[in-house]
Protein backbone atom coordinates (compact mmCIF):
# COMPACT_ATOMS: atom_id res chain seq x y z
CA UNK A 1 0.00 0.00 0.00
CA UNK A 2 1.40 3.18 -0.98
CA UNK A 3 0.58 6.11 1.59
CA UNK A 4 0.06 9.76 0.40
CA UNK A 5 3.16 12.26 2.27
CA UNK A 6 0.64 13.70 4.30
CA UNK A 7 -0.22 10.60 5.66
CA UNK A 8 3.08 9.26 6.30
CA UNK A 9 4.02 12.71 7.89
CA UNK A 10 0.67 12.54 10.22
CA UNK A 11 2.05 8.92 11.24
CA UNK A 12 5.60 10.02 11.87
CA UNK A 13 4.14 12.86 14.10
CA UNK A 14 2.30 10.59 15.90
CA UNK A 15 5.05 7.94 16.82
CA UNK A 16 7.19 11.09 17.58
CA UNK A 17 5.03 12.95 19.88
CA UNK A 18 3.93 9.64 21.71
CA UNK A 19 6.08 9.63 24.46
CA UNK A 20 5.46 13.10 25.55
CA UNK A 21 1.79 12.66 24.99
CA UNK A 22 2.38 9.65 27.83
CA UNK A 23 3.93 11.55 29.97
CA UNK A 24 1.82 14.08 29.71
CA UNK A 25 -1.52 11.77 30.78
CA UNK A 26 0.34 9.25 33.11
CA UNK A 27 1.79 12.02 35.45
CA UNK A 28 -0.23 14.87 34.89
CA UNK A 29 -3.92 14.60 33.27
CA UNK A 30 -4.56 10.35 34.74
CA UNK A 31 -3.24 11.99 38.69
CA UNK A 32 -5.02 15.49 38.45
CA UNK A 33 -8.35 13.40 37.72
CA UNK A 34 -7.31 10.53 40.33
CA UNK A 35 -6.51 13.67 42.84
CA UNK A 36 -9.94 14.82 42.25
CA UNK A 37 -11.16 11.25 42.59
CA UNK A 38 -9.53 10.82 46.52
CA UNK A 39 -10.79 14.02 47.46
CA UNK A 40 -14.45 12.83 47.30
CA UNK A 41 -13.25 9.84 49.96
CA UNK A 42 -12.08 9.70 53.28
CA UNK A 43 -9.16 7.47 52.33
CA UNK A 44 -5.87 7.36 54.53
CA UNK A 45 -2.18 6.65 54.11
CA UNK A 46 -2.84 3.44 56.32
CA UNK A 47 -5.77 2.36 54.42
CA UNK A 48 -4.20 2.85 50.82
CA UNK A 49 -5.27 -0.72 49.94
CA UNK A 50 -8.69 -1.41 50.91
CA UNK A 51 -9.03 2.64 49.58
CA UNK A 52 -11.36 5.03 51.10
CA UNK A 53 -15.31 5.23 51.21
CA UNK A 54 -16.98 7.84 49.26
CA UNK A 55 -17.97 10.66 51.55
CA UNK A 56 -19.13 13.24 48.56
CA UNK A 57 -18.06 16.43 49.17
CA UNK A 58 -17.21 16.36 53.06
CA UNK A 59 -13.37 17.24 52.60
CA UNK A 60 -14.35 20.18 51.03
CA UNK A 61 -17.21 21.71 53.01
CA UNK A 62 -14.68 20.81 56.45
CA UNK A 63 -11.50 22.54 55.02
CA UNK A 64 -13.63 25.45 53.76
CA UNK A 65 -14.70 25.82 56.91
CA UNK A 66 -12.12 24.66 59.64
CA UNK A 67 -11.09 27.63 61.54
CA UNK A 68 -7.63 27.44 60.13
CA UNK A 69 -9.19 28.14 56.66
CA UNK A 70 -8.97 32.05 56.71
CA UNK A 71 -5.26 31.81 57.97
CA UNK A 72 -4.03 29.70 55.63
CA UNK A 73 -5.17 31.55 52.73
CA UNK A 74 -4.17 35.00 54.23
CA UNK A 75 -0.77 33.47 54.49
CA UNK A 76 -1.03 32.08 50.74
CA UNK A 77 -2.53 35.00 48.94
CA UNK A 78 -1.08 37.91 50.69
CA UNK A 79 2.81 36.81 52.02
CA UNK A 80 3.55 34.18 50.39
CA UNK A 81 2.53 35.45 47.04
CA UNK A 82 1.24 38.77 46.53
CA UNK A 83 4.02 40.24 49.19
CA UNK A 84 6.90 38.32 47.81
CA UNK A 85 5.89 38.94 43.94
CA UNK A 86 5.67 42.79 44.25
CA UNK A 87 8.89 42.77 46.11
CA UNK A 88 10.55 40.96 43.71
CA UNK A 89 9.28 42.88 41.12
CA UNK A 90 10.65 46.18 42.59
CA UNK A 91 13.55 44.76 43.33
CA UNK A 92 14.10 43.70 40.45
CA UNK A 93 13.58 46.73 38.49
CA UNK A 94 15.35 49.29 40.84
CA UNK A 95 18.79 46.44 39.91
CA UNK A 96 17.43 46.17 35.89
CA UNK A 97 17.35 49.94 36.24
CA UNK A 98 20.79 50.38 38.14
CA UNK A 99 22.87 47.98 35.60
CA UNK A 100 21.46 50.17 32.42
CA UNK A 101 22.18 53.56 33.93
CA UNK A 102 25.09 55.47 32.24
CA UNK A 103 27.01 55.78 35.59
CA UNK A 104 27.12 52.12 36.26
CA UNK A 105 28.56 50.92 32.85
CA UNK A 106 30.86 54.40 32.91
CA UNK A 107 32.52 53.06 36.41
CA UNK A 108 32.59 49.19 34.64
CA UNK A 109 30.66 47.37 37.09
CA UNK A 110 27.64 45.68 34.88
CA UNK A 111 29.42 43.12 34.19
CA UNK A 112 30.63 42.21 37.72
CA UNK A 113 27.15 43.03 38.96
CA UNK A 114 26.05 40.37 36.31
CA UNK A 115 28.18 37.61 37.70
CA UNK A 116 26.95 38.52 41.05
CA UNK A 117 23.14 38.50 40.17
CA UNK A 118 24.08 34.57 39.00
CA UNK A 119 24.99 33.62 42.77
CA UNK A 120 21.47 34.08 43.92
CA UNK A 121 19.37 32.90 41.08
CA UNK A 122 22.04 29.56 40.65
CA UNK A 123 21.47 28.75 44.28
CA UNK A 124 19.09 25.88 44.33
CA UNK A 125 16.21 26.97 46.44
CA UNK A 126 17.16 23.98 49.27
CA UNK A 127 20.67 25.71 49.92
CA UNK A 128 18.87 29.44 49.71
CA UNK A 129 16.64 28.42 52.77
CA UNK A 130 20.21 27.08 54.27
CA UNK A 131 21.83 29.84 53.71
CA UNK A 132 19.52 32.36 55.16
CA UNK A 133 18.71 30.42 57.96
CA UNK A 134 22.20 30.50 59.05
CA UNK A 135 22.40 34.54 58.34
CA UNK A 136 19.15 34.30 60.66
CA UNK A 137 20.15 31.56 63.45
CA UNK A 138 20.61 33.35 66.92
CA UNK A 139 23.24 32.17 67.64
CA UNK A 140 25.62 32.39 65.38
CA UNK A 141 23.87 34.75 62.47
CA UNK A 142 25.53 37.14 61.39
CA UNK A 143 22.97 39.72 60.93
CA UNK A 144 22.01 39.24 65.41
CA UNK A 145 25.41 39.52 65.63
CA UNK A 146 25.86 43.18 63.86
CA UNK A 147 22.54 43.98 65.47
CA UNK A 148 23.93 43.37 68.49
CA UNK A 149 27.32 45.16 67.96
CA UNK A 150 25.26 48.05 66.66
CA UNK A 151 22.74 48.04 69.71
CA UNK A 152 19.87 47.81 67.82
CA UNK A 153 18.91 45.45 69.62
CA UNK A 154 19.73 43.85 73.13
CA UNK A 155 19.29 40.26 72.89
CA UNK A 156 19.11 37.63 70.14
CA UNK A 157 16.18 37.35 67.94
CA UNK A 158 15.12 33.90 66.61
CA UNK A 159 13.91 35.96 63.27
CA UNK A 160 12.26 31.96 61.71
CA UNK A 161 10.85 31.96 65.46
CA UNK A 162 8.92 35.08 66.44
CA UNK A 163 5.60 36.01 64.92
CA UNK A 164 6.67 39.56 64.08
CA UNK A 165 9.67 38.81 62.09
CA UNK A 166 8.89 35.18 60.44
CA UNK A 167 6.83 36.43 57.89
CA UNK A 168 9.33 38.99 56.44
CA UNK A 169 12.41 36.59 57.07
CA UNK A 170 10.94 33.75 54.74
CA UNK A 171 10.09 36.99 51.95
CA UNK A 172 13.77 38.01 52.31
CA UNK A 173 14.47 34.06 51.55
CA UNK A 174 12.34 34.13 48.82
CA UNK A 175 13.11 37.64 46.97
CA UNK A 176 16.82 37.02 47.68
CA UNK A 177 16.33 33.68 45.27
CA UNK A 178 13.55 35.06 42.51
CA UNK A 179 14.90 38.80 42.12
CA UNK A 180 17.40 37.89 39.63
CA UNK A 181 15.34 36.10 36.78
CA UNK A 182 13.20 39.44 37.17
CA UNK A 183 16.12 41.94 37.15
CA UNK A 184 17.84 39.89 34.09
CA UNK A 185 14.82 39.82 32.15
CA UNK A 186 14.03 43.27 32.46
CA UNK A 187 17.35 44.15 31.72
CA UNK A 188 17.43 42.61 28.57
CA UNK A 189 13.84 44.43 27.99
CA UNK A 190 15.56 47.88 28.79
CA UNK A 191 18.22 47.49 26.69
CA UNK A 192 15.64 47.17 23.71
CA UNK A 193 13.86 50.08 24.21
CA UNK A 194 15.31 52.56 21.23
CA UNK A 195 17.23 55.31 22.18
CA UNK A 196 15.55 57.67 20.31
CA UNK A 197 12.35 57.81 22.56
CA UNK A 198 14.24 58.89 25.83
CA UNK A 199 16.31 61.85 23.84
CA UNK A 200 12.58 62.62 21.92
CA UNK A 201 10.68 62.80 25.03
CA UNK A 202 14.35 64.91 26.84
CA UNK A 203 13.83 67.38 24.16
CA UNK A 204 9.80 67.76 24.35
CA UNK A 205 11.00 69.01 27.78
CA UNK A 206 9.93 65.88 29.91
CA UNK A 207 11.42 65.71 33.70
CA UNK A 208 13.47 62.24 34.33
CA UNK A 209 10.63 60.98 36.24
CA UNK A 210 8.38 61.51 33.19
CA UNK A 211 10.46 59.95 30.76
CA UNK A 212 10.67 56.53 33.04
CA UNK A 213 6.51 56.99 33.37
CA UNK A 214 5.96 57.76 30.17
CA UNK A 215 9.13 55.97 28.27
CA UNK A 216 10.45 53.08 29.78
CA UNK A 217 7.48 51.57 32.29
CA UNK A 218 4.97 51.34 28.86
CA UNK A 219 7.70 49.46 27.53
CA UNK A 220 8.70 47.29 30.20
CA UNK A 221 5.13 46.60 30.75
CA UNK A 222 4.18 43.25 28.69
CA UNK A 223 7.34 41.81 30.18
CA UNK A 224 6.43 43.03 33.77
CA UNK A 225 2.69 41.41 33.50
CA UNK A 226 4.57 38.07 32.42
CA UNK A 227 6.83 37.91 34.25
CA UNK A 228 4.51 39.16 37.39
CA UNK A 229 2.01 36.14 36.01
CA UNK A 230 5.10 33.52 36.24
CA UNK A 231 5.98 34.45 39.57
CA UNK A 232 2.63 34.31 41.15
CA UNK A 233 1.96 30.85 39.08
CA UNK A 234 5.24 29.14 40.98
CA UNK A 235 5.00 31.03 44.04
CA UNK A 236 1.56 30.47 44.99
CA UNK A 237 1.90 26.69 45.24
CA UNK A 238 5.48 27.04 46.53
CA UNK A 239 6.17 24.33 48.96
CA UNK A 240 9.72 24.14 49.78
CA UNK A 241 10.31 27.84 51.36
CA UNK A 242 8.34 27.74 53.88
CA UNK A 243 8.31 24.24 54.54
CA UNK A 244 12.13 23.90 55.00
CA UNK A 245 12.41 27.80 56.73
CA UNK A 246 9.81 27.31 59.52
CA UNK A 247 8.09 23.84 59.09
CA UNK A 248 4.74 25.81 58.79
CA UNK A 249 5.79 27.21 62.45
CA UNK A 250 6.07 28.61 64.83
CA UNK A 251 2.92 26.01 65.17
CA UNK A 252 1.38 26.65 62.04
CA UNK A 253 1.40 30.13 61.99
CA UNK A 254 3.07 30.35 58.49
CA UNK A 255 0.74 27.44 57.24
CA UNK A 256 0.50 28.15 53.25
CA UNK A 257 -2.07 25.73 51.26
CA UNK A 258 0.93 24.03 49.73
CA UNK A 259 2.61 23.01 53.24
CA UNK A 260 -1.37 22.16 54.27
CA UNK A 261 -1.38 19.51 51.62
CA UNK A 262 1.59 17.42 53.11
CA UNK A 263 0.65 17.93 56.58
CA UNK A 264 -2.81 16.55 55.64
CA UNK A 265 -1.70 13.67 53.59
CA UNK A 266 2.07 12.59 55.25
CA UNK A 267 1.68 13.67 58.68
CA UNK A 268 -2.35 13.22 59.74
CA UNK A 269 -2.51 10.60 57.22
CA UNK A 270 -5.76 11.55 55.67
CA UNK A 271 -5.10 11.86 51.98
CA UNK A 272 -8.35 12.00 50.87
CA UNK A 273 -8.94 15.44 52.32
CA UNK A 274 -5.49 16.63 51.64
CA UNK A 275 -6.33 15.93 47.68
CA UNK A 276 -9.64 18.28 48.42
CA UNK A 277 -7.10 20.71 49.12
CA UNK A 278 -5.16 20.41 46.44
CA UNK A 279 -8.03 20.75 43.65
CA UNK A 280 -8.66 24.09 46.09
CA UNK A 281 -5.40 24.81 44.51
CA UNK A 282 -5.75 23.62 41.36
CA UNK A 283 -8.73 25.43 40.49
CA UNK A 284 -7.06 28.82 41.59
CA UNK A 285 -4.20 27.93 39.43
CA UNK A 286 -6.41 27.20 36.52
CA UNK A 287 -7.77 30.77 37.02
CA UNK A 288 -4.45 32.22 36.76
CA UNK A 289 -3.21 29.42 33.91
CA UNK A 290 -6.00 30.73 31.83
CA UNK A 291 -5.39 34.34 32.06
CA UNK A 292 -1.53 33.46 31.35
CA UNK A 293 -2.85 32.00 28.15
CA UNK A 294 -5.25 34.52 27.27
CA UNK A 295 -2.79 37.68 27.61
CA UNK A 296 0.31 36.08 26.27
CA UNK A 297 0.19 32.14 25.83
CA UNK A 298 -1.62 32.37 22.75
CA UNK A 299 0.54 35.06 20.90
CA UNK A 300 2.99 33.06 21.97
CA UNK A 301 2.24 30.00 20.32
CA UNK A 302 1.39 31.82 17.09
CA UNK A 303 5.05 32.66 17.32
CA UNK A 304 5.97 29.36 17.84
CA UNK A 305 3.84 26.63 15.82
CA UNK A 306 1.80 28.86 13.74
CA UNK B 1 17.76 56.71 31.74
CA UNK B 2 21.42 57.94 30.08
CA UNK B 3 21.02 61.37 30.62
CA UNK B 4 22.07 60.98 34.34
CA UNK B 5 25.38 61.41 33.72
CA UNK B 6 25.16 64.34 32.02
CA UNK B 7 24.57 66.43 34.95
CA UNK B 8 27.34 68.41 36.51
CA UNK B 9 28.05 69.66 39.76
CA UNK B 10 26.51 68.71 43.23
CA UNK B 11 23.26 67.39 42.21
CA UNK B 12 24.94 65.01 39.50
CA UNK B 13 27.51 64.20 42.55
CA UNK B 14 24.84 63.65 44.77
CA UNK B 15 22.38 61.63 42.41
CA UNK B 16 25.42 59.54 41.85
CA UNK B 17 26.58 59.16 45.22
CA UNK B 18 23.18 57.96 46.18
CA UNK B 19 23.05 55.58 43.12
CA UNK B 20 26.58 54.07 44.05
CA UNK B 21 25.36 53.30 47.68
CA UNK B 22 21.53 51.94 46.15
CA UNK B 23 24.05 49.66 44.17
CA UNK B 24 26.12 48.24 46.96
CA UNK B 25 23.65 47.49 49.21
CA UNK B 26 21.77 45.80 46.81
CA UNK B 27 25.04 43.95 45.75
CA UNK B 28 25.44 43.13 49.17
CA UNK B 29 22.43 41.63 49.33
CA UNK B 30 22.77 39.34 46.52
CA UNK B 31 25.99 38.14 47.16
CA UNK B 32 26.35 38.39 51.37
CA UNK B 33 24.39 35.22 52.21
CA UNK B 34 26.50 32.75 49.58
CA UNK B 35 30.13 34.47 51.31
CA UNK B 36 28.75 33.45 54.49
CA UNK B 37 27.81 30.31 53.50
CA UNK B 38 31.23 29.65 51.94
CA UNK B 39 33.13 31.17 54.97
CA UNK B 40 30.84 29.07 57.09
CA UNK B 41 32.62 25.94 55.49
CA UNK B 42 35.87 27.02 56.15
CA UNK B 43 35.39 27.66 59.60
CA UNK B 44 35.25 25.85 63.05
CA UNK B 45 31.98 26.45 64.18
CA UNK B 46 31.21 24.68 67.36
CA UNK B 47 28.15 22.75 67.40
CA UNK B 48 27.37 23.96 71.41
CA UNK B 49 26.85 27.47 72.54
CA UNK B 50 30.65 27.83 73.14
CA UNK B 51 32.22 30.55 70.97
CA UNK B 52 33.92 29.86 67.51
CA UNK B 53 37.08 28.33 68.15
CA UNK B 54 38.18 30.32 65.04
CA UNK B 55 40.53 29.38 62.18
CA UNK B 56 40.35 28.26 58.89
CA UNK B 57 39.79 24.15 58.38
CA UNK B 58 38.75 21.96 55.78
CA UNK B 59 37.35 19.81 58.71
CA UNK B 60 33.57 19.99 57.90
CA UNK B 61 34.16 18.79 54.07
CA UNK B 62 36.58 15.99 55.75
CA UNK B 63 33.10 15.68 57.78
CA UNK B 64 30.83 15.31 55.17
CA UNK B 65 33.41 12.93 53.44
CA UNK B 66 33.09 10.40 55.96
CA UNK B 67 29.26 11.11 57.06
CA UNK B 68 28.53 9.49 53.19
CA UNK B 69 27.14 12.95 51.65
CA UNK B 70 28.88 11.86 48.57
CA UNK B 71 26.47 9.04 48.49
CA UNK B 72 23.44 12.05 48.09
CA UNK B 73 25.83 13.56 45.38
CA UNK B 74 26.64 10.29 43.78
CA UNK B 75 22.21 9.63 43.91
CA UNK B 76 21.69 12.86 42.90
CA UNK B 77 24.17 12.80 39.78
CA UNK B 78 23.02 9.61 38.22
CA UNK B 79 19.15 10.16 38.93
CA UNK B 80 19.54 13.74 37.18
CA UNK B 81 22.15 12.37 34.32
CA UNK B 82 19.54 10.43 33.65
CA UNK B 83 16.40 11.63 33.93
CA UNK B 84 17.53 14.40 31.51
CA UNK B 85 19.06 12.14 28.84
CA UNK B 86 15.47 10.72 28.78
CA UNK B 87 13.69 13.78 28.57
CA UNK B 88 15.58 15.31 25.96
CA UNK B 89 15.53 12.38 23.69
CA UNK B 90 11.89 12.02 24.36
CA UNK B 91 11.49 16.17 23.71
CA UNK B 92 13.89 16.19 20.82
CA UNK B 93 11.20 14.15 18.40
CA UNK B 94 7.92 15.86 20.50
CA UNK B 95 9.87 18.74 18.94
CA UNK B 96 10.45 17.96 15.93
CA UNK B 97 7.06 16.98 15.31
CA UNK B 98 5.43 19.61 16.25
CA UNK B 99 7.30 22.00 14.17
CA UNK B 100 7.57 20.09 11.28
CA UNK B 101 4.74 18.41 10.59
CA UNK B 102 0.75 19.71 10.39
CA UNK B 103 -1.42 17.28 12.04
CA UNK B 104 -5.12 17.75 13.97
CA UNK B 105 -4.97 18.33 17.61
CA UNK B 106 -1.47 20.56 17.34
CA UNK B 107 -2.06 23.09 19.17
CA UNK B 108 -4.03 21.73 22.03
CA UNK B 109 -0.74 19.52 22.03
CA UNK B 110 1.58 22.53 22.34
CA UNK B 111 -1.33 24.56 24.62
CA UNK B 112 -0.84 20.89 26.81
CA UNK B 113 2.95 21.42 27.12
CA UNK B 114 2.63 25.13 27.81
CA UNK B 115 0.55 23.89 30.66
CA UNK B 116 2.62 21.49 31.73
CA UNK B 117 4.86 23.82 32.84
CA UNK B 118 3.26 25.69 35.38
CA UNK B 119 1.41 22.43 36.97
CA UNK B 120 1.45 22.60 40.82
CA UNK B 121 3.80 19.50 41.42
CA UNK B 122 2.52 19.57 44.75
CA UNK B 123 -1.37 18.03 43.50
CA UNK B 124 0.18 15.52 41.95
CA UNK B 125 2.53 14.01 45.21
CA UNK B 126 -0.71 11.88 46.77
CA UNK B 127 -2.20 10.48 43.66
CA UNK B 128 1.83 9.95 42.58
CA UNK B 129 2.41 8.50 46.12
CA UNK B 130 -0.52 5.92 45.69
CA UNK B 131 0.30 4.93 42.18
CA UNK B 132 4.08 4.28 43.45
CA UNK B 133 2.88 2.61 46.82
CA UNK B 134 0.55 0.01 44.91
CA UNK B 135 3.42 -0.66 42.03
CA UNK B 136 6.63 -0.90 44.58
CA UNK B 137 8.49 2.21 43.42
CA UNK B 138 8.57 3.67 46.90
CA UNK B 139 12.28 3.87 47.88
CA UNK B 140 12.90 3.44 44.39
CA UNK B 141 15.66 5.48 42.03
CA UNK B 142 13.20 4.68 38.68
CA UNK B 143 10.29 6.29 40.46
CA UNK B 144 12.13 9.32 40.96
CA UNK B 145 13.77 9.25 37.61
CA UNK B 146 10.51 8.74 36.11
CA UNK B 147 8.92 11.54 37.54
CA UNK B 148 12.03 14.21 37.36
CA UNK B 149 11.64 13.41 33.33
CA UNK B 150 8.10 14.16 33.28
CA UNK B 151 8.40 17.01 35.56
CA UNK B 152 11.38 18.55 32.91
CA UNK B 153 10.06 17.57 29.80
CA UNK B 154 7.36 20.26 29.12
CA UNK B 155 9.51 22.91 29.42
CA UNK B 156 12.40 20.87 27.71
CA UNK B 157 10.04 20.42 24.62
CA UNK B 158 8.88 23.99 24.91
CA UNK B 159 12.75 25.34 24.47
CA UNK B 160 13.76 22.93 21.79
CA UNK B 161 10.42 23.71 19.66
CA UNK B 162 12.08 27.16 19.96
CA UNK B 163 15.11 26.34 18.00
CA UNK B 164 13.95 24.11 15.28
CA UNK B 165 11.55 26.37 14.47
CA UNK B 166 14.49 28.83 13.79
CA UNK B 167 16.25 26.05 11.34
CA UNK B 168 14.52 26.17 7.68
CA UNK B 169 12.43 23.15 6.46
CA UNK B 170 13.95 23.76 3.79
CA UNK B 171 16.88 21.97 5.08
CA UNK B 172 14.73 18.90 5.43
CA UNK B 173 13.68 18.46 2.35
CA UNK B 174 16.91 18.79 1.10
CA UNK B 175 17.99 15.79 3.05
CA UNK B 176 14.68 13.76 2.32
CA UNK B 177 14.68 14.14 -1.75
CA UNK B 178 18.37 12.77 -1.47
CA UNK B 179 16.75 9.66 0.32
CA UNK B 180 17.30 10.11 3.88
CA UNK B 181 14.13 9.36 6.67
CA UNK B 182 13.11 11.41 8.93
CA UNK B 183 15.27 9.44 11.61
CA UNK B 184 18.29 10.05 9.81
CA UNK B 185 17.38 13.89 9.43
CA UNK B 186 17.58 14.35 13.02
CA UNK B 187 20.28 12.30 13.25
CA UNK B 188 22.38 14.39 10.60
CA UNK B 189 20.82 17.38 9.64
CA UNK B 190 18.98 18.85 12.98
CA UNK B 191 21.58 17.72 15.94
CA UNK B 192 24.30 18.99 14.34
CA UNK B 193 23.09 22.37 14.29
CA UNK B 194 20.68 22.35 17.38
CA UNK B 195 23.25 21.12 19.58
CA UNK B 196 23.47 23.80 21.41
CA UNK B 197 20.02 24.18 21.61
CA UNK B 198 19.91 20.76 23.04
CA UNK B 199 22.72 21.67 25.69
CA UNK B 200 20.77 24.49 26.87
CA UNK B 201 17.71 22.43 27.18
CA UNK B 202 19.49 19.58 28.86
CA UNK B 203 21.08 21.70 31.42
CA UNK B 204 18.00 23.53 32.63
CA UNK B 205 16.54 20.14 33.03
CA UNK B 206 19.27 18.72 35.38
CA UNK B 207 18.85 21.94 37.15
CA UNK B 208 15.47 21.28 37.89
CA UNK B 209 16.08 18.15 39.22
CA UNK B 210 19.08 18.50 41.04
CA UNK B 211 17.29 21.31 43.76
CA UNK B 212 14.12 19.07 43.26
CA UNK B 213 12.72 18.50 47.00
CA UNK B 214 8.90 17.90 47.19
CA UNK B 215 9.29 14.59 45.52
CA UNK B 216 11.81 13.16 46.90
CA UNK B 217 11.06 14.24 50.18
CA UNK B 218 7.41 11.75 49.35
CA UNK B 219 9.14 8.76 47.83
CA UNK B 220 12.79 8.31 49.25
CA UNK B 221 12.72 7.59 53.17
CA UNK B 222 15.21 5.09 52.88
CA UNK B 223 19.08 7.12 54.13
CA UNK B 224 21.36 5.09 51.11
CA UNK B 225 18.83 6.50 48.90
CA UNK B 226 18.68 9.74 49.12
CA UNK B 227 19.36 12.64 47.29
CA UNK B 228 21.49 16.03 47.96
CA UNK B 229 18.36 18.36 48.88
CA UNK B 230 16.87 15.90 51.51
CA UNK B 231 20.54 14.79 52.64
CA UNK B 232 21.20 18.42 53.54
CA UNK B 233 18.28 18.53 55.89
CA UNK B 234 19.77 15.62 57.88
CA UNK B 235 21.72 17.85 59.41
CA UNK B 236 19.30 19.75 61.01
CA UNK B 237 18.31 17.85 64.24
CA UNK B 238 16.09 18.32 66.74
CA UNK B 239 18.05 20.53 68.80
CA UNK B 240 21.25 21.28 67.43
CA UNK B 241 22.19 21.89 63.80
CA UNK B 242 26.04 20.60 62.61
CA UNK B 243 26.06 24.40 60.97
CA UNK B 244 29.52 23.46 59.82
CA UNK B 245 28.65 20.28 57.72
CA UNK B 246 25.36 21.92 56.50
CA UNK B 247 27.78 24.93 54.92
CA UNK B 248 30.04 22.61 53.69
CA UNK B 249 27.44 20.47 51.77
CA UNK B 250 25.83 23.56 50.54
CA UNK B 251 28.68 24.72 48.79
CA UNK B 252 28.96 21.17 47.15
CA UNK B 253 25.28 21.09 46.24
CA UNK B 254 25.57 24.74 44.82
CA UNK B 255 28.93 24.36 42.73
CA UNK B 256 27.37 22.56 39.93
CA UNK B 257 24.75 24.82 39.43
CA UNK B 258 27.03 27.98 39.29
CA UNK B 259 28.87 26.50 36.89
CA UNK B 260 26.34 25.52 34.67
CA UNK B 261 24.35 28.58 35.13
CA UNK B 262 27.05 30.52 33.89
CA UNK B 263 26.81 30.01 29.97
CA UNK B 264 23.11 29.27 30.03
CA UNK B 265 21.69 32.22 31.60
CA UNK B 266 20.79 34.44 28.37
CA UNK B 267 19.21 31.49 26.57
CA UNK B 268 16.66 30.75 29.46
CA UNK B 269 15.68 34.61 30.08
CA UNK B 270 14.73 34.41 26.26
CA UNK B 271 13.01 31.32 26.46
CA UNK B 272 10.84 32.99 28.91
CA UNK B 273 10.16 36.23 27.88
CA UNK B 274 10.29 35.90 24.54
CA UNK B 275 6.77 36.05 24.13
CA UNK B 276 5.87 38.81 25.69
CA UNK B 277 8.10 41.50 23.90
CA UNK B 278 6.64 40.44 20.66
Amino acid sequence: MKLTPTARDRISAFWMLLPTFLILIGFYLYPTLYNLELSFTDITLLRLRQGGDFVGLENYSEFLTSSSFLDIAINTIFWLTVVSVVLRLALGLVVALLLNSKFLQDIRMTTVARLIILVPWATPPVVAVIAWRWLFDPTHGAINSLLLSTGLISDPVAFLATLTTVWPAIITIIVWNTTPLVAVSLLAALQTIPEELNEAAAIDGATRWQQFRFVTLPYLMPTISVLGLMSVIWTFNNFVYVWLATGAGPGTFTNVLATEVYLKAFVDLRIGYSSAIGVVMAVVMAAFGALYFRFFGLSEMQDKVG
Amino acid sequence: MSISAQKTGLSGLIERGGMLALFLVLMTFLLAPAVFVFKGSVENISISLVANEGGLTLKNYGKILSDGYFVYVFNSLYICILATVLSCTISLFAAYGLSRFRFPGRGFVFGAIMGGQFFPWIILVNPIFIFFARAGLINSHLGLILCYTAFITPFTVYLLVGYLTTIPKSLDEAAIVDGANRLQVIWMVILPIMWPGLVAAATFGFLQSWSEYLLALALITEDGLKTIPLGLYQYFGDVQVDWGAVMAGSVVATVPTLLLFLPLQKKLVAGLTQGATK
